[in-house]
């Protein structure tokens, strides 16, 4: 390997000019300024979470959620496809009959779980589903301090998402800090649009 | 032309060069040459219809394709199968069938294992152009029996389900409905009509028309972990697979080409798996001690050390051991050491049905000795008798080989019986006779034999005890006319090589064994090639015979110095007060013992009883120690069917809790008394199998043909049984009771063990009496009335169910009914009890 020049610099000796400047404290007032014209000019971070969020595009890959159709009954049939599809093994589905009406056929899932912490998001699941039930939605704020509540039940998964498919996304949205006895939640308000430069 | 009288013929596919049989069809000759030609509708075990079109090959100088299922080879063919034309013309097939097809895979049960969508994928159009509405059957998938489920919209109209339902099951309940794209295999009025349950057409649907029920949407076939056994329901052996999800087995099946039963299994092996999930308080999970004539929980070193303390101290003439014939070679052999040498008692059996010099005489007459033969061995006799049992109920695969191997190929078969059998449809010639008259019947026939041949026959001594008889009282005493049985004599005759299939009744009625070994003598001396297989009920009863769980003979068939008792004997000496310690090992002694009452009174004097099975039976509550043993699919080892093929069973499950593998425990009594017993491996314990007897010197453990291994002969001889002395059955009028009640095994059932199945449960809700049509008239009452049963120490209520061809006076009540149990109708001594029926 090359060996690294040191590049030695002779510094000048302290002329009557740099003398002025540090009297009347020139580089402070410089820096100082910077922080003021920042201070005063538009923010470019967004105030996640208190009170912005960043709400993603709907092609985003995001947690799981099961879908519905218009009428109410569930999509999945239970097949089993995204499960052999996963790469992470961290879907388990196990079909049931049910003949109430419950779902677009009469086979059902009794049991779709996935362990969130497992999964990479590649939407593999997405792609294999015939009847387009499991799609990976727009939340993205996953942690959680015991790793059980990473493990999604069916229950959880067909509860509506919190921003609907047909939602445009790519935006920043007011948002509010909601701390509650299961931890902390983020809730936009959709129709609060944040512009930003 | 040259080929003719050699019966071969030379023919190209694909350009290949092979030879093979004349008459071989041109489907089969390609897959010897290792082309593959896909196919729906073609079953090697099934007629021929080519229906489905998928087996189209090219055939040089023919314009139109042929299929290849239904085509036989001709000399100086050349069959093209993979032309372009033959593809195209595979793949227009599969367009046209997916154009009426569901496709409803991801909610199909198939899904995953489907031959139409392997086709697909290998050889078909990746679209379709069809854009029509499709037609559909129906809009729900309906119940056609309580364990299949059927939906027509996905039928590819293949007929395979048609024609096992006809074919090889024999009942006809499928038929094609309508025609063309409309036709439904279905059955009539989609009902289940005279269904065996045995889901024959769920195994031969390619497609998902025909589905489980208890299996309806539990899981995708890759989610599955499978072990192959062997079916633990009668002595037939059908291998099988079976599988489980999450710790539940959820199905059992039996594949093509994994074992000599191909896809056949009925209803009990096909849906009797339930029972290794039966858990809660059905299943024993800890070693149990009875204390003040309650159970208690105790630990396996305290349960050992009482075993042992009990045993050590019991004088051996007052010890005894009974194995069921449903536990493994490796353990049968262990519990016969254990028995023989570690107590040093010669009080051995592995039956309470039956008595010790009947089984040894049965063995000696059917020449199990002289090693096993296969089922399809015996149908290449050109006539087969099936005779002393019920095949067609308590051996439902061994009636099914039966009847497609001779369908297929024109083979008489005989049948005498004493009820009406499903065979009967096949049969040239079935007679009916008289419960516990088959000696009178084999004596007719030897007699009939006898009065063509005399020269012949004249060195069979036996034949002097018939001296002074005639063919027509011989008839007149078995209850058949004299025509039929010359009939049945000439049919005999006229063969040259014959089998016999014969079944358990001579062990139940104890006679017609000399009539059997002196009617085998007979056909012998008169040049014919003769087969015996017995048809047996418990799934290794012929390895525990081979093992020596028997009084009078040891492993091999060796003599014992001294006899012991059997079960009778033992419950004889219990009577007495002189038992002082019995070790019974999954037999429902109570239950099975034809005298319920005496059972149960002997074993209550036992001095100490040990009982080791899976569930509370009748004999374990009596018992003082209870330990909890395994179901087969919880262990390793071997069993040996009726046909003496040794196949391997493997380990699915644990046993749960604290219940142990059956050789673990005898193991660990044996060396709880004796120190270095045996390692109890079933591998070692094989091994020791083998260096001891002679007839499984070769047999492989695990591994080998999936066909298993036919037991070798023997070395030793049989000795002692020659002769035995066999009471007449009295058959004696009693007015009181008119009617003489015959037991045996339910098409659905078998021991008590299968009663803990509720999938079979579903199927025999209720205990059920059997009765003919001119009975059903006498008495007034139609199927499913319930009428009541009384003998002489015992009545109950049962359900009725007609039998068409049955004789007037016989009723059949299964002995698998725990609540109502046929050995209740039973005295000691009886072996055709009277009943009395009223409605």
């Amino acid at each position: 390997m090359n060996e690294k020049k040191v590049k030695i610099v002779k510094r000048d000796t302290p002329g009557a000019l740099d003398l002025a400047k540090k009297t009347v404290f020139l580089d402070f007032i410089k820096g100082l300024s910077i922080t003021l014209r920042y201070n005063l000019s538009r923010s470019i971070t967004i105030r996640y979470p208190d009170e912005e969020k960043w709400i993603p595009y709907p092609r985003f890959r995001g947690a799981h959620t099961l879908n519905r159709d218009e009428e109410g009954r569930e999509l999945c049939v239970a097949c089993e496809l995204c499960v052999k599809a996963c790469p992470t093994n961290c879907i388990t589905v196990v079909p049931m009959e049910d003949d109430t009406g419950k779902g677009i056929a009469d086979r059902v899932a009794k049991v779709w779980e996935v362990d969130l912490a497992r999964c990479f998001f590649c939407g593999y699941c997405e792609d294999a589903c015939p009847t387009t039930a499991v799609r990976l939605g727009r939340d993205y704020e996953l942690a959680c301090f015991e790793l059980d509540k990473a493990r999604k039940t069916k229950e959880e998964l067909l509860k509506p998402q919190s921003v609907p498919e047909d939602f445009e996304g790519g935006i920043i949205v007011q948002a509010k800090l909601q701390r509650t006895k299961s931890g902390i939640k983020v809730k936009p308000n959709l129709w609060k649009k944040k512009e930003k430069k | 032309m040259g080929d003719r009288e050699t019966g071969v013929v030379t023919l190209k596919v694909n350009g290949k060069e092979i030879t093979v049989r004349e008459g071989t069809l041109i489907l089969d000759a390609a897959r010897e040459a290792g082309c593959h030609i896909p196919t729906f509708c073609y079953q090697a075990t099934l007629s021929g219809v080519g229906s489905c079109r998928m087996c189209l090959v090219e055939i040089e100088g023919q314009r139109k394709l042929q299929p290849s299922c239904v085509t036989p080879v001709m000399s100086g063919m050349e069959v093209k199968t993979e032309s372009e034309s033959v593809i195209s013309a595979r793949q227009a097939m599969l367009e046209f069938l997916l154009s009426n097809h569901a496709l409803d895979c991801p909610v199909c049960d198939k899904g995953g294992e489907c031959e139409l969508q392997n086709m697909v994928y290998t050889y078909g159009p990746r679209k379709g152009r069809y854009a029509e509405v499709k037609i559909r059957h129906h809009e729900k998938d309906y119940v056609l029996s309580p364990v299949i489920v059927k939906n027509s919209n996905r039928c590819v109209q293949c007929m395979r389900c048609v024609r096992v339902c006809g074919e090889v099951v024999g009942r006809g309940v499928l038929g094609a409905i309508g025609r063309g794209a409309h036709q439904e295999e279905t059955s009539f009025l989609r009902s289940y009509l005279d269904c065996d349950h045995d889901g024959m057409c769920i195994e031969v649907c390619p497609v998902g028309c025909f589905m489980r029920r208890p299996y309806r949407y539990r899981a995708r076939p890759w989610d599955l972990r499978g072990s192959r056994t062997v079916c633990p329901y009668c002595a037939t052996g059908c291998r099988m697979t079976i599988e489980e999800r999450d710790g539940e087995v959820v199905r059992s099946i039996a594949r093509e080409g994994e074992g000599f039963n191909d896809k056949m299994l009925c209803a009990r092996g096909r849906f009797g798996y339930d029972i290794l999930n039966s858990g809660g308080e059905e299943r024993l999970t800890t070693p149990l001690i009875k204390k003040n004539g309650m159970f208690e929980p105790v630990s396996w070193e305290k349960a050992l050390s009482i075993i042992r303390e009990q045993f050590t101290k019991a004088d051996p003439r007052r010890l005894g051991g009974i194995a069921s014939a449903a536990l493994t070679n490796e353990e049968l052999y262990l519990f016969q050491r254990l028995v023989r040498e570690v107590l040093g008692s010669g009080n051995i059996d592995s039956t309470s049905r039956w008595d010790a010099a009947t089984t040894g005489a049965f063995i000696f007459a059917t020449g199990i000795t002289g090693g096993g033969v296969s089922i399809y061995d015996c149908m290449e006799a050109e006539t087969v008798f099936v005779v002393g049992g019920q095949v067609s109920e308590e051996n439902p695969v061994t009636d099914y080989i039966i009847r497609y191997v001779s369908d297929s190929s024109r083979k008489s078969v005989l049948v005498a019986s004493t009820r009406a059998m499903k065979l009967d449809t096949s049969a040239e010639l079935s007679l009916r006779h008289l419960p516990g008259r088959l000696g009178a019947l084999f004596n007719g026939l030897v007699l009939t034999l006898y009065e063509d041949n005399q020269e012949r026959l004249e060195g069979i001594k036996e034949i002097g005890v018939l001296k002074g008889r005639t063919v027509t009282d011989l008839a007149a005493e078995c209850g058949v006319s004299e025509a039929d049985l010359r009939a049945l004599c000439a049919r005999l005759e006229s063969s040259g090589s014959i089998s016999m299939v014969v079944g358990t009744d001579l062990l139940r009625f104890r006679e017609g064994i000399s009539g059997l070994r002196l009617l085998g003598d007979a056909l012998r001396a008169l040049g014919k090639v003769l087969k015996i297989l017995p048809v047996l009920d418990r799934c290794n009863q012929r390895g525990a015979w081979d093992m020596g769980v028997h009084p009078l003979f040891g492993p091999d068939y060796r003599k014992v110095e001294r006899a012991g008792l059997g079960c009778d004997g033992m419950l004889d000496q219990a009577m007495d007060g002189a038992m002082d310690a019995l070790y019974v090992v999954g037999e429902d002694v109570v239950n099975m013992y034809p005298d319920r009452t005496f059972a149960e009174e002997a074993l209550s004097r036992v001095g100490f009883l040990v009982v080791q099975d899976v569930s509370l039976t009748d004999t374990a509550r009596m018992a003082h120690l209870v330990l909890p043993g395994a179901y087969p699919g919880e262990k390793e080892g071997t069993f040996t069917n009726q046909e003496g093929r040794v196949q391997h069973i493997s380990r699915l499950l644990e046993p749960p809790g604290q219940a142990r593998v059956d050789l673990e425990i005898i193991e660990a009594v044996g060396s709880s008394i004796v120190h270095g017993f045996s390692d109890g491996t079933p591998q070692t314990v094989f091994d020791e199998i083998r260096r001891e007897v002679s007839m499984y010197r070769d047999a492989a453990f695990s591994g080998g043909s999936p066909d298993g291994w036919l037991v070798k002969k023997s070395a030793r001889r049989l000795e002692g049984f020659e002769l035995i002395e066999e009471k007449k059955v009295s058959l004696d009028a009693d007015p009181e009771h008119p009617y003489f009640l015959v037991t045996g095994n339910h098409i659905f059932l078998s021991g008590s063990l299968s009663r803990r199945s509720g999938i079979l449960n579903e199927l025999v809700r209720e205990a059920v009496v059997e009765i003919s049509e001119e009975a059903a008239g006498e008495l007034g009452v139609i199927d499913g009335q319930t009428v009541s049963v009384s003998g002489r120490g015992f009545d109950a209520t049962y359900s009725v169910r007609i039998r068409k061809g049955t004789p007037r006076e016989v009723v059949f009540i299964a002995e698998n009914f725990e609540d109502k149990a046929a050995n209740r109708f039973y005295k000691r001594g009886d072996v055709v009890p009277r009943v009395k029926i009223t409605a």
